[in-house]
């Protein structure tokens, strides 16, 4: 069990070292912390427009590049290896399907840990600088409108007022479940593509497919409501058509909840665990089918 | 393939991925919709794709909508809006306003600055537009407006009851462009309640009927707001309030003839 366990992080390690060194996902991880620093020049707006832009397009700037580096990275582990005929080498050891495919999985999983942490901490910079800026922009807007104004009591209490509400906004605690919740989406997006790779031939097959799961993965909802009965009429072939959709697909959609937190409206703990325990659960099986299909697999 | 084999072992990776599949599909199906019900619960809601959101939107947002990007894509929007503020084009930002809004129902600062945006930005601009000579028109043109910012801040409250900042944009707007302080004080009371409210609302009411002309309500307001407090409270806020406000309430005691034993203040 335990050297089982060691060979899978030795291929997780070297799938993650490979993947850094590829030039692709160094470009996609850069591209998204220059979007995530960018959010910050919406300068025109008003600073609570202004801290939802950041908030929005930083977490957007994660999602979206984290997506392309999970789709990428995931969609060439094993055309790759099969084009490089590395994989042979690897199974002649005495390694098991399921502990190659593991690991790499596994290495697939730190590179997008990686990305979102260093993205997260660009996004933490950017909404500290705009933190700053609003504090900057509140005194001189005080200072412009009233001269003494900290002479008066009553202006002090409404200027704290001001900064508190800044402060509130920027230093929002559940911003870490936005964050959490962006990474098990991308965790599922990397195992629909790893199991859809066990079985295809190429690497663009893999993201094609991959992406058309995921853009349907946000109308699920929408499928499995009609499907059960609770939207329009349909015909049979219809409903026996989204009753499928609604059973294969994952409901990618649950996850725009983002979009609540981000909005500063409340989101409790409890129902972020459930989505990702939906994610972790979805996860088990989408690997336990990459793995018969990859054990099955003709090499 | 080697057809010598039995059917089941040739196509046992079907025969497993059906298997797990089938004991998969009815647990997914079931926790989807409870996760749904709970997002019903926390009255989040989703925008369904129509055509007209998808003509409005156009291609590319559309795509970055369905993508699960609608906080960023309703944001693109929002930069319309400030455009067609500066170039003082109000019914095309009225038009971003609402778009907007239907994406993110949730977001108070949609609500909020777009309420803002029509019922004074481009209330006054129509108040004083020199390319209309006739005041009256002017006037109308202003009020429109008001009443334009005003749908938005209701359409906010019916969207986010919770919020104490929905209930007090609309208490100004009633105050600030309407003059109607009866229904300010109502706004503002209803501010006052929601959770996270400032605690200086609780005090508006009140100031709002002693504008209105109505000295009984207000009386009533200031002593229902009196009533609320413990008696450590009450002397830290006789402490607290303002000589004018302390003021206030002695003249509408004196004025309505209130017996001492129920003044608020009756030494």
């Amino acid at each position: 069990m335990i050297s089982s366990l060691k060979r899978i992080i030795a291929i997780g390690r070297n799938t993650l070292t490979e993947a850094v060194r590829q030039r692709v996902l160094s470009v996609l991880l850069i591209f998204g912390l220059v979007m995530v620093a960018c959010s910050v020049f919406f300068s025109k707006l008003l600073i609570d427009e202004q801290i939802k832009f950041v908030k929005d397009f930083g977490c957007g700037a994660i999602g979206l590049f984290g997506f392309a580096i999970a789709l990428l990275s995931t969609a060439q582990l094993i055309p790759q290896e099969l084009h490089n005929r590395t994989i042979y080498t690897i199974l002649a050891k005495p390694v098991r399907r399921v502990e190659f495919l593991l690991g790499k999985f596994l290495g697939v999983v730190l590179l997008l840990s990686l990305s979102v942490m260093l993205m997260s901490i660009a996004f933490a910079g950017a909404l500290y600088w705009q933190e700053w800026q609003g504090i900057d922009s509140t005194q001189i807007g005080y200072d412009q409108r009233t001269p003494h104004w900290q002479s008066s009591p009553d202006m002090v209490n409404m200027y704290q007022r001001d900064i508190l509400e800044i402060e509130n906004q920027v230093r929002d605690p559940q911003l870490i479940e936005a964050i959490l919740l962006i990474f098990a989406k991308l965790v599922m997006t990397s195992g629909i593509a790893l199991l859809i790779s066990t079985f295809a031939t190429s690497s663009i097959f893999t993201i094609v497919t991959t992406f058309m799961i995921y853009l349907i993965g946000h109308m699920e909802t929408v499928a499995r409501q009609v499907w059960l009965g609770r939207g329009a009429e349909t015909t049979l072939y219809q409903s026996g058509f989204l009753g499928i959709l609604s059973l294969l697909i994952p409901d990618m959609n649950s996850f725009t909840i983002v979009d609540e937190i981000l909005a500063g409206n409340r989101v409790p703990w409890a129902h972020t665990f459930n989505l990702l325990g939906y994610a972790g659960v979805y996860l088990i099986v989408l690997l336990a089918l990459s793995e018969i299909s990859f054990r099955y697999r003709e090499l | 393939m080697n057809t010598t084999l039995p059917l089941w072992f040739r196509l046992r990776r079907a025969f497993f991925f059906a298997l797990l599949l089938g004991l998969w599909a009815p647990v997914k199906i079931v926790w989807e919709q409870h996760i749904a019900h709970e997002q019903d619960l926390l009255r989040y809601h989703d925008v369904p794709m129509t055509r007209e959101l998808r003509d409005e939107l156009g291609q590319g947002l559309t795509i970055g909508m369905l993508s699960g990007m609608r906080s960023v894509v309703a944001d693109l929007v929002w930069l319309n809006v400030t455009v067609a503020w500066e170039d003082e084009q109000w019914f095309k930002m009225e038009g971003y306003i609402n778009l907007c809004t239907s994406l993110q129902p949730r977001s108070i600062t949609f609500w909020d600055i777009g309420g803002w945006q029509l019922a004074w930005n481009a209330s006054v601009s129509a108040m004083y537009d020199r390319k209309q000579p006739d005041p009256m028109k002017r006037l109308k043109a202003s009020r429109f407006w008001i009443q334009k910012g005003l749908e938005v801040y209701l359409r906010g409250i019916e969207n986010n009851p919770e919020h104490f900042d929905m209930w007090a944009a609309t208490a100004r707007l009633y105050e600030q462009r309407l003059g109607d302080y009866e229904k300010a004080a109502y706004y503002y009371e209803q501010a006052s309640l929601r959770p996270d409210a400032l605690a200086f609302y609780e005090r508006f009411p009140a100031i709002m009927y002693g504008k209105a002309g109505d000295d009984q309500a207000a009386f009533a307001a200031w002593t229902r707001l009196w009533n609320r407090l413990t008696p450590e409270q009450r002397l830290e806020k006789q402490h607290q309030l303002g000589a004018w406000q302390y003021a206030a309430i002695r003249k509408l005691e004196d004025k309505l003839s209130i017996p001492k034993e129920k003044r608020v203040f009756p030494n």
